[in-house]
């Protein structure tokens, strides 16, 4: 259960991160501030405003896909017109995440916050549960299900699978490439604000909260594959449960469970070696 | 630090370990086209190693050599899986390798003492009966004679043939193995210089403090150094230098207000939020730098001619 609600958030974190990443050719370093950026929205509407809980959960999605759409339009895409290499955009997009991270800590304090919420426990059977990780599995699981009606159904979805397999081609066949990618980037901004919201209900709100998953989350899009959704949704899961299979070996070797985002870092080595390509490669060599 | 003398002085220490570490990310980045995002990594394995061992009461000159040896090594072994790969893996993977090399030293209390650091690393030269400001004119005659050998060291290697093949491998890697060049080689065996340089410059950081924590080493530490790459110049090594001086000096400056004027905004967060500005503004408006790359006009006029060609070629091979 543990190691579902985990990949759930991971999936949610990362679904972004991946596609805007296989669009636009480069890694956004930047994908972890819009995490913060989300649960720290969400916590200025509910906590210092005292809006209805699920308002500012929406505002705070609103907010951040904003913020990802801006950030493409006002920074990726002039610098892409401009001709920038890939480790000028990298560098840029990290310049952007100390941005943003700063001027969290400059609005919100450098500490930690917490949402103050106490979670009812629910018993469903033999799970013992709380509301928010059945919300987190509710949300995973309808963001999956519309994601995969959308990029399989629709005109628009289909775009975007098209432009990120060969951008020129579908630049040709008259896509508009900088709409698709700023409605990806939005979306993926989006997404990552909700995980950000959860991981924050979840533990506590502090301005490292997004760093603190980008291994994972980088880990998630080398293992499924750039740009692919269905590997960001398999290797999510596999994380989630390596994770706490890991836990538990490094208690049994007498290790700090601190060290569970150093199995991120490890799939991450072993994907670059076995396999660079992801999961996904592997799949669409099958069949 | 009351005396603004000390303070100066202090800063052009810090300027002279940050201008190593720039060389170093020079030679990697600017001539070799190596996206290495966790240069805060081999500092800290430096720095560590040169504290570890001095606790062990082994003089300087054995920790420093242990530090760049490790520095070196692990440099070679988390680089082996990604520099066949593009530019962007290396990047992920060196990002990824700063937080896991902070969260064992923070968790390894009995190897690195954990939070608390070490504390009490005696300098490299010890004479005694001298004034705190006459110690702190020895250790900048100490960093300063290892940034000139470092930078002229670089300087040699870019120069040579050798450094010919490592600008071909940056403009063009196809066009460097066309040549018989082992790309591979050359990209791990200048990133194991890199990460030895970087090691070293972690071990100097280390004697001249006397204490390092996990908490220095944060990967602000790693943006500043790219900072001050791109800001002086890629493929420069004077420019190198100068954005490290440029960088440090804004940085302190940046302190030196938050003591005479009462700021609302912290500070710290005022000089992160600026230095990332700054590098958008030097990616966006002038991404070759202050000083730029010295091309000898007959290189210039090889290379184009030479990708020119190549672009032929590769689009004979795209047709077929």
């Amino acid at each position: 259960m543990n190691s579902i609600t985990w990949g759930c958030m991971y999936m949610l974190a990362t679904l972004g991160l991946s596609l805007s990443y296989g669009l636009s050719r480069f890694p956004n370093f930047a994908h972890a501030e819009y995490i913060t950026f989300g649960a720290y929205m969400a916590f200025m509407f509910l906590t210092m405003f005292g809006l209805n809980i699920y308002l500012s959960i929406g505002l705070a999605v609103v907010l951040s896909a904003l913020l990802g759409g801006l950030s493409f339009l006002l920074l990726f895409k002039p610098l892409k017109s401009r001709g920038a290499s890939l480790i000028h955009l990298m560098i840029s997009s990290i310049g952007l995440s100390f941005l943003i991270r700063h001027f969290l800590m400059q609005v919100f304090g450098g500490g930690i916050q917490s949402f103050k919420i106490i979670w009812p426990t629910i018993s469903i059977g033999p799970i013992v549960t709380t509301p928010l990780l059945l919300a987190i599995l509710a949300t995973a699981l309808i963001t999956a299900i519309s994601l995969h009606i959308m990029l399989t159904k629709t005109k628009l979805g289909k775009a975007i699978r098209a432009a990120a397999d060969n951008p020129e081609l579908a630049a040709a066949s008259g896509i508009d490439l900088n709409r698709i990618s700023l409605f990806t980037w939005s979306l993926g901004a989006a997404l990552a604000g909700f995980s950000g919201i959860f991981l924050a209900m979840r533990s506590s709100l502090v301005p490292l909260l997004g760093w603190k998953v980008l291994l994972q989350t980088f880990a998630i899009t080398l293992l499924g594959g750039i740009g692919s959704f269905y590997g960001v949704l398999i290797a999510s899961f596999i994380l989630g449960l390596s994770e706490n299979i890991g836990v538990v070996i490094l208690t049994w070797l007498g290790l700090s469970a601190d060290y569970r985002s150093a199995i991120a870092f490890i799939i991450l080595v072993a994907t670059l070696i076995i396999k660079p390509e992801g999961i996904a490669a592997v799949a669409r060599r099958r069949a | 630090m009351a005396d603004p003398l000390m303070y100066l002085l202090d800063a052009i220490a810090y300027a002279g370990i940050f201008g190593i570490l720039s060389i170093s990310l020079n030679l990697e980045y600017g001539y070799t086209n190596l996206a290495n995002f966790g240069k805060v990594a081999f500092f800290m394995i430096g720095a560590y190693v040169t504290a570890i061992m001095s606790s062990l009461k082994y003089p300087f000159i054995a920790s420093s050599l242990l530090a760049i040896l490790i520095a070196s090594v692990i440099g070679i072994l988390t680089s082996l899986p990604t520099l066949r790969l593009k530019e962007d893996f290396l990047a992920i993977t060196m990002i990824s390798l700063g937080e896991v090399m902070k969260l064992i030293i923070k968790n390894e209390t009995w190897l690195a003492g954990g939070v608390w650091g070490i504390s009490g690393i005696p300098p490299a030269i010890v004479i005694p009966g001298l004034t705190f400001r006459d110690r702190l004119i020895v250790q900048i005659a100490l960093i300063y004679s290892v940034l000139i050998a470092c930078f002229l060291l670089c300087e040699l290697i870019v120069k040579s043939p050798y450094g010919r093949v490592l600008k071909t491998i940056r403009e063009d890697e196809l066009l460097a193995s066309t040549y018989g060049k082992n790309v591979f080689k050359y990209k791990v065996q200048v990133f194991a210089l890199g990460s030895a340089m970087s090691g070293l410059a972690g071990s100097l950081f280390a004697q001249y403090i006397g204490t390092v924590s996990p908490y220095m080493f944060e990967p602000t530490v790693t943006f500043t150094i790219w900072m001050m790459v791109i800001l002086g110049g890629p493929a420069n090594n004077l420019g190198a230098i100068l954005g490290a001086f440029m960088v440090e000096g804004f940085q302190r400056s940046s302190r030196l207000i938050k003591d005479y004027f009462n700021l609302p905004l912290d500070p710290v967060n005022l000089q992160v939020m600026l230095t990332a500005i700054l590098v958008i503004i030097v990616v966006f408006y002038r991404p070759q730098g202050l000083l730029k790359e010295k091309i000898k006009p007959y290189e210039g006029k090889i290379h184009k001619i030479i990708t020119s060609k190549l672009m032929e070629v590769k689009s004979w091979i795209h047709r077929s």
